[in-house]
């Protein structure tokens, strides 16, 4: 593998880091393995000053191109206008929405230390009185739209979608078997969107952990709101 | 080390990964979570007998091993600081100040340690162990396989242990390990930030000589824990654990995580891996004895050295075991293995 793939890794949440307006930011995405050549514009993501402070309700537009060999979603424009009210909590704004999904089974089941980090985050936040802004997404419909992820995505799928771009991008960094992506939602509710799911697993045949699992359903703290009573019904 | 960061020769480090890095290395989850309790004097003063003693080698080596995280990340953080001040390199300053959280998060840990020793009326003398330090600096490829193995290692030893006590709570004999949860998820961190580096430098993990290399790193760091952890059994059975089941459970669930990065693991879920292990146990039995007996230092050698051998080549064999490819999505040439 050429050392040009890693050029194309996972800058997909590059335009998250930019506060500055009218700033044009490529996400280039491998979907092909092998790439023949990638662009990717260093300059635009150089200087984050402006990082920690990034509003999460920046508004970005975004187009899809593609080409034969890879597939790039790409060119994200960032409004002034939109972003200067970006510091309102309006809800009516649309907000762009990050996100990581693989199958359910991953997600929930064997991958033991997500319900970790999860919790951790969720404790932080209630020390912090900051309000949550990340969900597990079981059947989300918003996946309607990424027919790319799709037809690679085991189903029932889950996805951890939230409106901090860096965090997703830290959590595609860990959880590495995971598609990664980004849209944009005129409110939460619409983001968060899903088909009712049944999710269910089979006991492991092979338990060799001096523990036993985590309990199936751990991660309804985390659905979004509404949803939860759903689960119950 | 300062090529690796500078930003002019490799332009490939990953600029969203680092500060997304970044972003979780300041949120600080485990800001106020080290903070003691009179439990500690009490469970401490009730440890009596030969655990204490395990205990306290227990807490000695832990605190070691995370102080010697922290000067590493200190060093590092504070040489590319140094690298930039002089302006003569574009070092990364991303790089440079995720090294300096790094280190608080092991100086806090090690800082708890030391305070757990300060409950059997020791301490560890930090100061002499940064005098005397020596610092050998190894070629930054060993050093990224190297740690990132140790911090996930780190990780999944930690949560094993967290998780089988909050299970079985007559076995929590001190309350350090109530705090394990929370701590090994920093170590979890860590070893991300070496995933991203290894990401940013794509020759440590895409040819055979990467291969050969992460199959050399996982072997010596499973069996350096394999060994260790059974000559202190006592330890591992004194909360309860069974020290090579507990072993082998850290071993494959670390391999797993690793098989996300390196571009070879070693087939440690073949049971012939673990009979392999098994044997060495006994062949460093066999060096142990040697080394406890009363023969003068010639014959020692002399009888050492088919014990070596012997070791040697079960060392050998394992590292030739068929290996299974491996790596991160981002580099994938094996997509149809994937899961997605």
């Amino acid at each position: 593998m050429s050392a040009v793939a890693t050029l194309g890794q996972a800058c997909w949440a590059a335009a998250a880091v930019k506060s500055k307006p009218t700033t044009a930011i490529s996400q280039t995405h491998i979907r092909n393995p092998k790439p023949k050549s990638l662009s990717l514009p260093l300059s635009a993501n150089s200087s984050c000053n402006h990082f920690f402070s990034f509003p999460p309700k920046t508004t970005l537009k975004s187009s899809s191109s593609s080409s034969s060999s890879s597939v790039r979603t790409s060119v994200a424009a960032v409004d002034s206008d939109q972003l200067s009210s970006s510091d309102s909590a309006d809800k009516e704004k649309p907000s762009r929405y990050y996100f990581v999904v693989a199958n359910a089974k991953f997600m929930l089941d064997d991958e033991e230390h997500f319900q970790e980090q999860l919790c951790e985050r969720l404790r932080y936040y209630g020390e912090k009185n900051k309000e949550q802004d990340f969900w597990l997404v079981i059947e989300p419909k918003f996946l309607d739209k990424f027919p790319n992820i799709t037809k690679r995505l085991g189903r029932p799928a889950v996805a951890l979608v939230s409106t901090n771009g860096p965090w997703i991008t830290f959590m595609k960094l860990r959880l590495d078997r995971v598609l990664a992506e980004s849209f944009e939602a005129a409110s939460l509710e619409e983001a968060l969107a899903s088909n009712p799911t049944k999710i269910e697993f089979e006991k492991p045949q092979k338990w060799v952990a001096p523990y036993s699992k985590y309990e199936s359903g751990w991660w309804e703290p985390f659905l979004p709101p509404g949803s939860k009573e759903e689960v119950k019904a | 080390m300062e090529t690796l960061f500078n930003t002019e020769i490799n332009k490939k480090l990953n600029e969203a990964e680092f500060e997304a890095l970044l972003q979780e290395f300041k949120t600080d989850y485990n800001q106020t979570h080290f903070v003691r309790n009179k439990e500690f004097k009490e469970a401490a003063d009730k440890l009596q007998g030969p655990l204490r003693q395990i205990f306290v080698e227990f807490l000695e080596r832990s605190c070691t091993a995370e102080f010697s995280g922290f000067l590493l990340y200190k060093e590092l953080g504070r040489r590319l600081k140094i690298m930039k001040m002089n302006l003569l390199q574009k070092t990364n300053p991303v790089v440079a100040e995720i090294f300096s959280l790094m280190s608080r998060d092991e100086a806090r840990h090690a800082g708890f340690l030391n305070k757990g020793l300060s409950d059997f009326n020791l301490a560890l003398d930090l100061g002499f162990l940064t005098k005397a330090r020596k610092y050998t600096f190894f070629k930054p490829k060993f050093i990224f396989y190297a740690t990132y193995l140790s911090e996930k290692i780190g990780y999944w030893r930690y949560i094993t242990i967290y998780r089988h006590l909050k299970e079985n709570p007559e076995y929590q004999c001190y309350p350090i390990f109530n705090y394990f949860e929370n701590w090994c998820q920093d170590e979890n961190r860590h070893g991300d930030f070496f995933s991203a580096l290894m990401k940013a430098q794509p020759q440590f993990l895409n040819d055979w000589k990467a291969k050969l290399w992460s199959r050399f790193f996982c072997l010596s760091v499973y069996v350096t824990m394999y060994l260790n952890d059974c000559q202190r059994t006592a330890f591992y059975e004194g909360i309860g654990l069974n020290t090579k089941e507990f072993d082998m459970h850290v071993i494959i669930e670390t391999n797993r995580t690793t098989a996300r990065i390196f571009p070879a693991v070693l087939d440690v879920e073949n049971p012939e891996f673990k009979r392999k292990l098994d044997r060495m146990v006994e062949i460093n039995q066999k060096l142990i004895a040697v080394g406890e007996s009363d023969d003068i230092p010639v014959v020692k050698n002399l009888k050492r050295i088919p014990i070596v051998a012997a070791l040697a080549s079960e060392l050998l064999a394992a590292y030739l075991m068929p290996p299974i490819e491996s790596g991160s999505v981002d580099f994938a040439d094996f997509e149809t293995q994937l899961v997605y």
